[in-house]
């Protein structure tokens, strides 16, 4: 393990994350000022503790999890969109990112012109955007509506058209999702063969799936994530037993601090 | 691939310029739904605005041979005070769905928020400069470069209310309202509808504390009245500016980091 850790890509080291969720929430000016000599009731809402791993180059880390037990927090620390109370995260590559990314469309716009949008935040170069517009349009199946406005689309056809942008703007360290959970049987299979291409080009991936399918299919070492701890850490089989047994045999708490979170 | 990433690595430099590019044509073709006559329909606002002040106003002032003038800079740099700092104060939370899936430098949206009302200001450059020369008052060279000193001020000074405020704008969601009331205010602080001189004099040196004030008035000296404001003015207008582009560096670099959190 200390070798693996000296030789990884991705380090996250003591993670912690706490959510302060007022219980009178204030958020203007407004309330602000009304309440100023009041004191501020507050319930801390732990989404992440101490929570520590490491990726290896090529290597395709799983993480799983009950709804609420830390995964899209964990994915938005480690690709910085948010940041940690304490412990670090340490990357040697870039990172991109393909969260849900379907709500990260402009509505307004037609699919090149958010090919251009999207593509350009996850680090392409206008030349090699140009270069793949035929490419994304043909991945997503949109050729025929490239220049209707994103908010005709249906749910499926947004979804496919980010999922294709971003497959397209992958960097080194790659971060899915429930990548395998958008669009019908035929995009599914497309995605899958391009995260293959991608895996033996010697990318990095992190991948969140409650599917115990693909978690066996994708990945060499998976972690179970529990109140935001990690559970256990092992080989796919044991995990993903594991996880069946912690969803099926334990009630869901109330509070979803994922849910929380926003 | 491998190579791709490689050259996106050294290409970073290109990869920020093709950002603001991009997010410059993005913004300006959902505001003025991509064509030259929304843009068009977009300058009536201050155009109109500007037609009723001059209509009402110039009897008030009608001593004053070169009120219209004088309205016309003022309240066009106004205009742009105005817009920059409203869209600006608004970019973040509007790219909210950008700067909550991906990492990337999040100034850029603020900053670029301010082509439009930069394209805005030009446009009406042309107008301000078809009314002085109508008027007699043809801009020396000396005139216009330090019309443009002004102008990179104002940009400095809009830049630092946009930073500020935009990622204030993600903690407290009322302070669009606040700031609107405080342009409210400020349209009628700034000497803009009427002369400075009106107002007694002990009064002068805390107009000149809200920005916009020393920048319409620099300008209208050097464009119109042929005279330039002394070293020290200058000085004392540079140190403003910066002072206002600190502050708003150092609230968002404070709170940018989390802005992403605060959606």
């Amino acid at each position: 393990m200390s070798a693996g850790r000296a030789a990884a890509i991705l380090g996250v080291d003591k993670v912690s994350k706490t959510f302060l969720v007022p219980s009178v929430r204030r958020e203007s000016v407004r309330e602000h000022v009304m309440d100023l000599f009041r004191p501020r009731p507050a319930d801390r809402l732990p989404v992440l503790q101490d929570v520590s791993f490491a990726v290896r180059p090529g290597e395709t880390l799983g993480i799983m999890g009950r709804n609420g037990s830390g995964k899209s927090t964990l994915l938005k620390i480690v690709s910085g969109i948010y940041q940690p109370d304490s412990g670090r995260v340490t990357a040697g590559a870039p990172i991109t990112p393909i969260l849900e990314l379907g709500v990260g469309l402009n509505p307004e716009l037609h699919a090149i012109d958010n090919i251009f949008l999207i593509g350009s935040v996850l680090g392409l170069s206008l030349r090699e955007i140009r270069a793949s517009i035929d490419e994304i349009l043909a991945f997503a199946e949109l050729e025929r509506f490239a220049n209707l406005k994103v908010q005709h689309y249906s749910s499926g056809m947004s979804a496919r058209l980010a999922y294709a942008i971003a497959f397209k703007a992958v960097r080194e360290i790659l971060i899915l999702d429930e990548i395998f959970a958008v669009g019908d049987e035929g995009f599914q299979t497309r995605c899958k063969n391009r995260y293959r291409e991608l895996r033996a080009a010697g990318h990095t991936v992190l991948l969140v799936s409650h599917s115990p399918l693909i978690i066996r299919e994708f990945c060499d070492r998976v972690i179970l994530l529990e109140q935001g701890r990690i559970a256990i850490e092992g080989d796919p089989g044991p995990v993903c037993e594991a996880y069946i047994d912690v969803t099926s045999h334990r009630p869901i708490p109330e509070t979803e601090p994922a849910a929380v979170a926003g | 691939m491998t190579s791709a990433t490689v050259s996106r690595q050294a290409s970073s430099g290109l990869y920020i310029g093709g950002l603001i590019w991009t997010l410059v044509r993005t913004d300006f073709k959902t505001r003025y739904h991509g064509t030259i006559q929304g843009f068009v329909w977009a300058l009536m606002k201050p155009l109109t605005m500007f037609l009723v002040l001059m209509g009402v106003f110039s009897f008030i002032f009608a001593s004053d041979p070169a009120y219209r003038v004088n309205l016309i800079v003022g309240l066009f740099l106004w205009e742009f005070f105005a817009q920059g700092t409203s869209v600006g104060l608004l970019s973040l939370r509007a790219k909210g769905f950008l700067i909550s899936k991906a990492k990337f430098p999040s100034w850029i949206v603020v900053v670029t928020s301010l082509a439009n009302a930069l394209i805005t200001l030009a446009v009406f450059w042309v107008v301000i400069l078809a009314t002085l020369t109508l008027s007699g008052h043809v801009p020396s060279p000396l005139a216009s470069a330090l019309f443009l000193w002004y102008l990179l001020h104002l940009t400095a000074i809009v830049i630092g209310f946009s930073l500020a405020g935009s990622v204030l704008f993600l903690k407290y969601n009322d302070l669009n309202q606040v700031w609107d009331v405080v342009l409210q205010a400020g349209f009628f602080v700034a000497p803009i509808i009427y002369p400075l001189s009106i107002l007694p004099e002990r009064f002068h040196k805390y107009l000149y504390l809200w920005p916009p004030t020393p920048i319409i008035q620099f300008a209208r000296q050097v464009l119109i009245a042929g005279t330039t404001p002394s070293l020290k003015a200058h000085g004392l207008l540079t140190f403003e500016a910066a002072i206002v582009l600190a502050v708003g560096v150092w609230v968002f670099r404070r709170y940018a980091p989390r802005a992403a959190e605060y959606l």
